[in-house]
């Protein structure tokens, strides 16, 4: 049978016959790694845009526009956007807050996900579709209804009062993707522990939990990358500069007639260096999956 | 470290996070405008001054963004967060909208016992005054504005030098200088047609056809829309367009695209505002520009600038109305003068600083002659985004002048019969 | 599957208790402000003060309103673009970074893959509208390239022709998207059992076919969640659009939430905008209810 249809180099020769399990050393894998590096060039080169732009002066950039190598390198759109938003706090913030998401979103979403997925209570196929109406809603919806909230709860201009907003929100996901992965959890791991004594709570912390791991660590990321980026509900509900976060604090580069482009470009690089670097230390542990068959 | 610790300790450091300080005296005073424009440089000076002047209270200053008042000034105004005196959007969807809520602190006392009556003329007072229903040039007086804004054409004086041009003082000489430079093969006039400088443009052509009585029913909403300015407007952008003075492109502009093409060099003309010129004075070292009003029997584009505000439930309204008198003073009206800034009181003989002198000059000029007619968009909510949709549709092609002024009379009038 | 009997009604009532902060946590953000807003589409109110009840006015005054029709239009190109196209982009990268990749070139080399592609998920929407403005403008990196390489006919006002600019913001959706559907993908590949592709292979399947028999079938769960939460976030876009072309060029690209957006915070006419947002939030339910049941069928079958 011949190979992959995606490329259209010829079926490699000279294979071990008797190697099995090796997939065929082909010049294919050569074609395969230059068709995914174009396209990941293609998909960072806006990035390259930024980072050129970032560290050019506003001058160069009068002169010659945003396409061109900058004449020398300019730090001081970094330095001076780092102090005027008071970024170093933003950077705290946002950090709190997308932490404190994460970590309450994806506990909301797995005691659901677990009466629902493995529990299969009565009326979870509602349940569910209500709850999504969470990711549904246009935000816009919600924040006038949420700031009177806040305001007679106190908790206007505070931050708890944003995670609680986005700990709900983001976990209308967190339970949906949980659900649909716990529904193929096999039975029997679960009823063994049941006839080994475990009641319900153990069962989730000490069977559920670690295998769910890779997939609570996929929602973990994404809820803190989502909060981190989430942009009105902070604007409408952090008021004092001290409480905003990073994202609001972006609006720094854009005046109410004018907006400095070399300025912004080096703002969103400061502000996504935090999420990069969760998300680089995170992707370790999405690729540990464990196999549920071995169980077997 | 164990995810109950994290757990625990982001708890702690959320609650006490937010709480709040109650100091006897605390004084706090927000705006939004950049720390390296003229009235951040000249009001962050005052700033300090404010804070000699008074040890025992405590200063507090924060710096805001545009997006964040737009989206929720009226959120913040009417909660505890508000400060005691703050940066505020003039016109009536702003200022007028909280104040006819009831959210502002009446200023008509602290005008004369301030004496900022004797600082603005009457002119200035025009967008400071607001009635009930929240509509501008009558009832108290809820804002004060410490600057003037205009839009104006600026200019690549070394290109037009070169070609022999001067600055146009009639439209017609203007197109001429602008077919001069087409024919150069460059485009004359840089423009984010679908875009604040696109409508600016249309605004400022519609007003050299306006009299006294078509502003004040434009602005003020009193009748349903005359469209003859905007249709001579719209013909004439259409022509420019067919002549190659304004690229077809530009609908795929935004303001800060245009504005680069100027800074280059590449366009000789950019028709936007004044907030221009601190960027345009930092960045412009190839060559010598300046700005010449766009000829006009009477009305430009233009209006005083964003008013000081004192909410209503301020805790030390006297402290934010000496605020508000010292950005008035001689001294920081010069000073923001000096900083590039268009002042709205400043003696043009003190003014040291060449782009600050020109701008308070033309300014005054407008003013005294009664020549600000606002801008565009204000008469009804959204019609910033309504001009700047039909904008690109006349540009494009899409929308022929009788039908571009067709669609903005439909918005106009179901808001004007709506009041 | 057996289903332990004994004491089930009891035991399964004991896992309610597990809803309860889910349900607080609901009612309160989500399902109380809900009601609040449908309240609300039946009134006149500029977001302080009191609101004045209109009746059915707003909703007679959508039906007739040409910008919201428009964006309903718009808003079923756009599931192209942010559902369709990045799901299958996503699946094939899956399987070709976490098979072919992973397996050829090492881990490293596939996270790195993983990460970059993942990046304008990261990137603050405002900064991807700088970016992409600067690759789409006429004068950009789009254009210049094409007449670089000779296609100068082919450059275009693409953010500023109406002909384009759907085009235009579709692609920058895609780029923002496939990140998304490729890491929750990469994950549910490490689900699946080797051995099962193994013995495909020993079977003689080659890569595509051992893509369309094993991997997608088996990556079901994820697939679903995967279409299901872009086809809402679809119907919900907003923010590239917002940066990119601002609705335009005369509202050529407007979607349901810039029109929410715009009237719910630039002409302050909140019961309007509630309206809306009622209507778009019972279309995406419909359409939500819809796929679920369609994923339940599916997962009866198997």
């Amino acid at each position: 049978m011949s190979d992959a249809t995606l490329t259209t180099a010829p079926a490699a020769s000279g294979t071990d016959d008797t190697d099995y399990n090796r997939p065929r050393r082909s010049p294919f894998r050569w074609l395969v790694l230059l068709l995914v590096t174009f396209m990941l060039l293609l998909t960072l080169f806006p990035f390259l845009l930024a980072i050129v732009n970032a560290i050019k002066s506003g001058v160069d950039y009068a002169r010659n526009g945003p396409l061109s190598i900058p004449t020398s390198l300019d730090f001081s759109a970094l330095v001076y956007f780092w102090n005027l938003s008071d970024f170093g706090r933003k950077l705290a913030n946002s950090t709190i807050i997308s932490l404190a998401v994460s970590l309450l979103g994806v506990l909301i979403s797995l005691l659901n996900a677990y009466a629902i997925g493995i529990g299969r209570v009565k009326g979870s196929r509602i349940f569910l579709v209500v709850l999504l109406l969470g990711i549904m809603v246009p935000q816009e919806s919600i924040v006038y209804p949420l700031y009177y909230m806040a305001k007679a709860t106190g908790l206007y201009d505070s931050q708890l009062a944003v995670i609680i907003v986005f700990a709900v929100l983001q976990s209308a996901f967190g339970t949906y993707l949980l659900t649909s992965v716990l529904r193929s959890f096999p039975k029997e791991i679960i009823e063994a522990a049941e006839m080994d004594g475990a009641n319900r709570w153990q069962v989730l912390w000490q069977v559920v939990v670690p295998v769910l791991r890779p997939s609570l660590m996929v929602v973990g990321t994404f809820f803190f990358i989502w909060t981190w980026n989430e942009f009105l509900i902070p604007l409408v509900m952090l008021v004092s500069n001290n409480n905003q976060t990073v994202a609001v604090a972006m609006g720094l580069t854009r005046g109410q007639n004018m907006s400095d482009p070399t300025f912004q470009a080096a703002a969103s690089l400061l502000g996504i260096a935090p999420t990069l670097i969760f998300f680089l230390i995170f992707q370790r542990t999405l690729t540990r999956g464990v196999v549920v068959g071995a169980v077997k | 470290m164990k995810l109950s610790t994290l757990a625990l300790a982001l708890g702690a450091m959320v609650l006490t996070g937010g709480v709040a300080h109650a100091q006897d005296k605390t004084f706090s005073v927000w705006w939004f405008e950049d720390p390296a424009s003229a009235q951040g440089t000249a009001w962050t000076k005052a700033l300090e001054e404010f804070k000699a002047a008074h040890p025992d209270v405590t200063v507090n200053f924060e710096q805001k963004t545009f997006a964040q008042l737009q989206a929720s000034g009226s959120m913040i105004l009417n909660s505890d967060q508000a400060p005691d005196v703050l940066e505020y959007n003039k016109g009536n969807a702003t200022a007028g909208l909280v104040s006819s809520q009831g959210l502002l602190t009446n200023l008509d006392d602290y005008v004369t016992s301030q004496g900022w009556d004797k600082i603005l003329n009457e002119g200035d007072f025009v967008l400071s005054k607001y009635d009930d229903k929240g509509i501008y040039g009558s009832g108290h007086v809820w804002g004060i504005p410490a600057n003037g804004e205009y839009v104006s054409a600026f200019y690549n004086i070394d290109a037009f030098d070169k070609a022999g041009l001067k600055a146009p003082t009639t439209i017609a000489e203007w197109e001429a200088d602008m077919d001069y430079f087409q024919k150069q093969g460059t485009t004359p006039l840089a423009l984010g047609a679908g875009d604040t400088s696109g409508q600016h443009l249309l605004a400022s052509l519609a007003y050299t056809k306006a009299d006294d009585t078509w502003v004040q029913n434009y602005q003020g909403l009193k009748a349903p829309l005359d469209g003859a300015p905007f249709l001579y407007a719209a013909q004439t952008l259409l022509d420019w367009v067919s002549k190659g003075y304004i690229s077809k492109d530009s609908t795929g502009m935004k303001d800060d695209d245009a504005a680069l093409l100027f800074m280059s060099g590449k366009s000789p003309m950019y028709v936007s505002g004044t907030w221009n010129l601190g960027k345009f004075s930092s960045t412009i070292k190839d060559f010598k520009w300046g700005q010449f009003v766009i000829p006009t029997a009477k009305y430009s584009v233009g209006s005083t600038g964003n008013l000081w505000v004192i909410p209503a439930g301020a805790k030390n309204p006297d402290l934010a109305a000496e605020w508000i008198s010292l950005t008035l003073s001689p001294k920081y009206q010069t000073e923001l003068a000096n900083a590039g800034g268009v002042a709205i009181a400043a003696d043009p003989a003190s003014i040291t600083d060449p782009v600050g002198k020109n701008a308070v000059t033309v300014f005054k000029q407008i003013s005294d002659n009664n020549g600000l007619g606002f801008y565009p968009d204000w008469p009804v909510p959204g019609f910033y985004d309504t001009l700047n949709q039909k904008d690109s549709g006349l540009f494009q092609g899409t929308l022929t002048p009788e039908q571009f002024v067709d669609e903005i009379k439909k918005v106009y009038d179901d808001a004007q019969e709506n009041q | 599957m057996t289903d332990s009997n004994n004491s089930a009604t009891e035991d399964r009532r004991s896992y309610y208790f597990y809803l309860i902060p889910g349900a607080v946590g609901f009612l309160a953000i989500v399902l109380i402000p809900q009601i609040v807003n449908f309240a609300l589409s039946f009134t006149a109110w500029k977001g302080v003060g009191l609101p004045r009840f209109v009746g059915l006015q707003n909703y007679l005054k959508l039906l007739t309103d040409v910008q919201f029709w428009g964006s309903m239009q718009h808003t079923l190109l756009f599931i192209i673009s942010m559902t369709i196209i990045p799901v299958m982009i996503g699946l094939v990268l899956a399987a070709l970074l976490f098979d072919y990749v992973r397996d050829e070139f090492g881990e490293t080399a596939s996270s790195i893959f993983r990460a970059g592609f993942y990046l304008p998920q990261i990137l603050p929407v405002t900064a991807a509208g700088v970016l992409w403005g600067w690759i789409l403008s006429p004068v950009g990196v789009a254009n210049t390239v094409l007449k670089a390489i000779g296609l100068g006919g082919l450059a275009q006002n693409w953010i500023g022709d109406a002909t384009f600019a759907l085009a235009a913001v579709s692609l920058v959706i895609v780029w923002i998207q496939v990140g998304y559907c490729l890491v929750v993908f990469m994950a549910g590949l490490s689900r699946i059992d080797p051995a099962l592709y193994e013995a495909a292979e020993l079977d003689g399947a080659g890569w595509w076919q051992r893509l369309i028999t094993i991997t997608i079938p088996l990556l079901a769960p994820e697939i679903f969640v995967v279409v299901l939460t872009t086809l809402i976030a679809a119907l919900k876009v907003f923010a590239p659009i917002f940066v990119i072309t601002a609705g335009g060029p005369d509202n050529a690209t407007l979607v349901p939430s810039y029109l929410t957006y715009f009237h719910f915070f630039t002409t302050q006419r909140v019961g309007y905008a509630a309206s809306i947002a009622v209507v778009q939030t019972v279309l995406t339910v419909v359409l939500a209810v819809i796929f679920l049941r369609f994923q339940a069928s599916q997962e009866g079958k198997s």
